[in-house]
């Protein structure tokens, strides 16, 4: 029954939107609850799928013809419906709490028509049933992206800020884009007979013609899929956006660049896993990307001191970790999905509340330097132990969400090497995870530990922004003991309801099939929880009242790593001063050239010819009838003589 | 009885005069008065040679002519009397507003 309204889900936030956008002025609050309840209907929705199909093991598919031979459709899957319910529930959660946080902004009803809009893009783009469709909504949460993070447009830090992230996940948009016409064209080649009812993008048309397109095309459409992925996700090379999107308010952040759109690349690779471990190559390449951007962003926010940069960088490198573990896949086949979307799931849920956490400090302290914080816990207890909460998850602490979800990563990364793809991708996630603890135990030390380093406003926040905090605190200690068994069994068979025959994809990507268990010695299994328990400790020492070490000890102000990671590898001065001041300002102007001197002087010269021949010819037309006149008598005359000798026999 | 060639002749040095005049003259009046003498000119034809055939439908059309003739002289000083009074001058080449 709650699946004949599923386009609701996207429809009622949409509706939220105009009437938020037209009528929020008027409304207390910026009419953010239309928006806060349209969500919630969409979780409600959600849900109720949710509990007619898992029992069956069914999908919902509806579709329906569109233009030319596309097609508009919704298909929830297990893998969509876990996002649905994940997008649904933390975004009701986020938006109720932006309702205290955006509290008294001249701008809220703007705040809430674009929130709204962007719940409504985001679920479109999770239960898209065809790859062109969800282009669509990708570009839209794009844009909701770029409005948001440049929300105090008249800031000009935030303004620079929404437009690097708009330029450089266009980058990735451009690839993407260009992988579906790719994948396009080559479908088209096949000649496909297809039954009523069915389109070429679509994702079960896509899946049924792995087998029949060359394999060294498949890897160019994996590789530019994921070119696509790494802009949305903030993979590195292309991550600077990230940390700069901070510039939007907190509730953004949590929102947009921690719980779900940015999570849009893991799904989109998710999505199209057939098609990557169908390429030969294709899941090495994401298993690589992923594991070295986790390590990398971590390294950068074990030294950053805005507090929401540092969580930015935490969310660059546990997007790796998804990244990853679906490069995994390469190794261990589909069950790599689940793991994947599980520590999506998770981290959306732990991520989004500490952003939240962060934003309710900002919010009363009224600064995101961590230097002229600490001893915050005393005054925000729950803004404090929900902090905890969530830094602890994010550790990878025993018995929480993170650390099932991390460990199972770990796990998987484990096999990847033993079965004989490479250790790198092992040293890289294990190292992260170490870093992970210290850098997250270093922010909540910094912030709620010691004595306060400044004279800060003192006062806890309002119980509309704590409720959401509590609530998230819950999921995301305990959601993952009960649920991560049957949620890897879930998600991980979610290609079996699309025929997917993995065993026929394997000889296509090249992938040895090895059903053998892989032996883990005792030390790989405990090494996650003495990591994340080892990193909490190390931060402890160096940060909280137990400090036994300065930090300076380890690194000095000129220590040359230290600089290098405050400068952030000096990806600044590479892609601003060097790629983009040298390089493209220099193909911009000779464009410009171009365009100015051949383009726009040849169409120049063609007027201009026009122009002049007519202004001569139309002397022609004195205006003066005697002129006229004239011809018209001298053509009489010429006529009559013609005549004349013609009539004499003179051949003319 | 007077040849018709001379009565041709006539036409034709009239007709000549006029267009002569229409060619070479920029005052309204002066365009005026070559008008009527081609009209004319055209009328000494028709009548000339209605009374030769005989047949008197030329006289007829010739009577047609003139109060056409009449007719077009009255709106044509009417539009000059205008024009003298917007510009004050009836030579047509001053006349020039709406040319390039």
């Amino acid at each position: 029954m709650y699946q004949d309204y599923a386009y609701l889900i996207v429809g009622l936030p949409v509706l939220a939107f105009v009437l938020t956008i037209f009528l929020g002025w008027h409304l207390p609050k910026g009419g953010g609850f239309f928006t806060v309840l349209a969500t919630f209907a969409g979780f409600i929705l959600s849900f109720g799928i949710f509990r007619e199909i898992y029992p069956n093991d069914e999908i919902v598919h509806q579709s329906m013809h569109w233009f030319a031979s596309f097609n508009a459709g919704i298909l929830i899957d297990p893998l969509a419906i876990v996002m649905l319910l994940m997008v649904t529930f933390v975004c009701t959660l986020i938006h109720t709490y932006a309702l205290g946080y955006m509290d008294g902004d001249p701008g809220m009803a703007r705040y809430f028509a674009e929130a709204g809009l962007f719940t409504a893009a985001m679920l479109g783009l999770v239960f898209s049933d065809n790859l062109l469709q969800l282009f669509i909504f990708w570009e839209l949460v794009g844009l909701c992206s770029y409005l948001l993070i440049g929300f105090w447009y008249r800031k000009p830090s935030a303004a620079s800020a929404a437009k690097k992230a708009f330029l450089v996940t266009r980058v990735g948009d451009v690839m993407f884009l260009a992988g579906i016409v790719l994948l396009y064209t080559n479908m088209a080649k096949l000649n496909l007979v297809l039954p009523e009812g069915t389109y070429l993008l679509q994702f079960q048309t896509i899946y049924d013609s792995l087998n029949l397109i060359p394999p060294d095309q498949l890897t160019w459409i994996a590789v530019l899929l994921f070119g696509g992925a790494v802009g949305k996700s903030g993979q590195f090379p292309l991550h600077v956006w990230l940390p700069d999107a901070m510039e939007g308010p907190t509730t953004v952040s949590a929102m947009i660049h921690a719980a779900t759109m940015v999570t849009a690349g893991v799904y989109l690779v998710a999505r199209m896993f057939p098609l990557f471990y169908a390429a030969p190559n294709g899941l090495t390449v994401v298993a690589y990307v992923g594991a070295f951007t986790a390590l990398f962003a971590a390294t950068m926010g074990l030294v950053m001191f805005d507090i929401k940069r540092v969580l930015a960088y935490s969310t660059v490198s546990q997007l790796g970790y998804m990244m990853a573990a679906l490069g995994f896949g390469a190794a261990v086949g589909a069950t790599a999905v689940g793991v994947s979307i599980f520590h999506l799931i998770g981290h959306s849920f732990f991520k989004a509340l500490l952003f939240l956490c962060a934003g309710s400090v900002i919010h009363a302290v009224g600064t995101n330097d961590m230097r002229e914080m600490g001893g915050v816990l005393k005054h925000m207890k729950w803004t404090g132990l929900t902090m905890l909460a969530g830094s602890l998850t994010l550790a990878g602490f025993p018995l929480t969400t993170g650390f099932f979800s991390k460990d199972q990563i770990i796990v998987l990364a484990f096999e990847n090497g033993a079965f004989g793809l490479g250790w790198i991708p092992y040293v890289f996630v294990i190292l992260a995870a170490l870093l992970t603890a210290i850098y997250t135990f270093r922010l909540w030390f910094l912030t709620f530990d010691g004595e306060a380093r400044s004279d800060y406003h003192k006062h806890e926040s309002p119980w509309i922004m704590l409720g959401p905090l509590v609530i998230l605190a819950i999921f995301a200690l305990f959601m993952g003991m009960p649920s991560q068994e049957g949620f890897y069994h879930y998600v991980g068979n979610n290609f079996d309801h699309f025929g997917v025959d993995f065993e026929e994809l394997a000889v296509i990507g090249g992938h040895h099939v090895s059903h053998a268990h892989v032996h883990e010695p005792f030390i790989i299994k405990i090494l996650p929880i003495i990591i994340g328990v080892g990193g909490i400790i190390v931060a402890a020492l160096f940060y909280s009242r137990w400090k036994r070490f300065d930090p300076g000890l380890v690194t000095s102000e000129r220590d040359p790593l230290r600089k290098i990671l405050l400068k952030r590898y000096y990806q600044n001065e590479i892609y601003t001063l060097w790629f983009a001041e040298k390089v493209v300002y220099g193909i911009a102007l000779v464009s410009n050239m171009i365009d100015l001197k051949i383009i726009d002087g040849a169409v120049n010269k063609i007027s201009a010819i026009s122009v002049g021949f007519g202004g001569t010819v139309r002397k022609l037309q004195t205006g003066v009838i005697q002129n006229y006149l004239t011809a018209i008598v001298l053509g009489v005359a010429v006529l009559l003589i013609l005549i004349q000798l013609a009539s004499m026999g003179v051949a003319i | 009885m007077i040849p018709l060639v001379l009565y041709v002749l006539l036409a034709s040095a009239m007709f000549t005069i006029g267009l002569y005049g229409l060619l070479t003259q920029r005052n309204g009046i002066k365009l005026m008065m070559c008008v009527e003498i081609l009209l004319n000119s055209a009328n000494i034809n028709l009548v000339a040679f209605s009374a030769y055939l005989p047949n008197v439908n030329g006289q007829v059309f010739a009577l047609f002519s003139i109060a056409l003739a009449a007719a077009e002289a009255g709106v044509g000083f009417a539009i000059l009397i205008t024009l003298y009074r917007l510009y004050g001058t009836i030579e047509l080449d001053k006349i020039n507003a709406l040319r390039w």
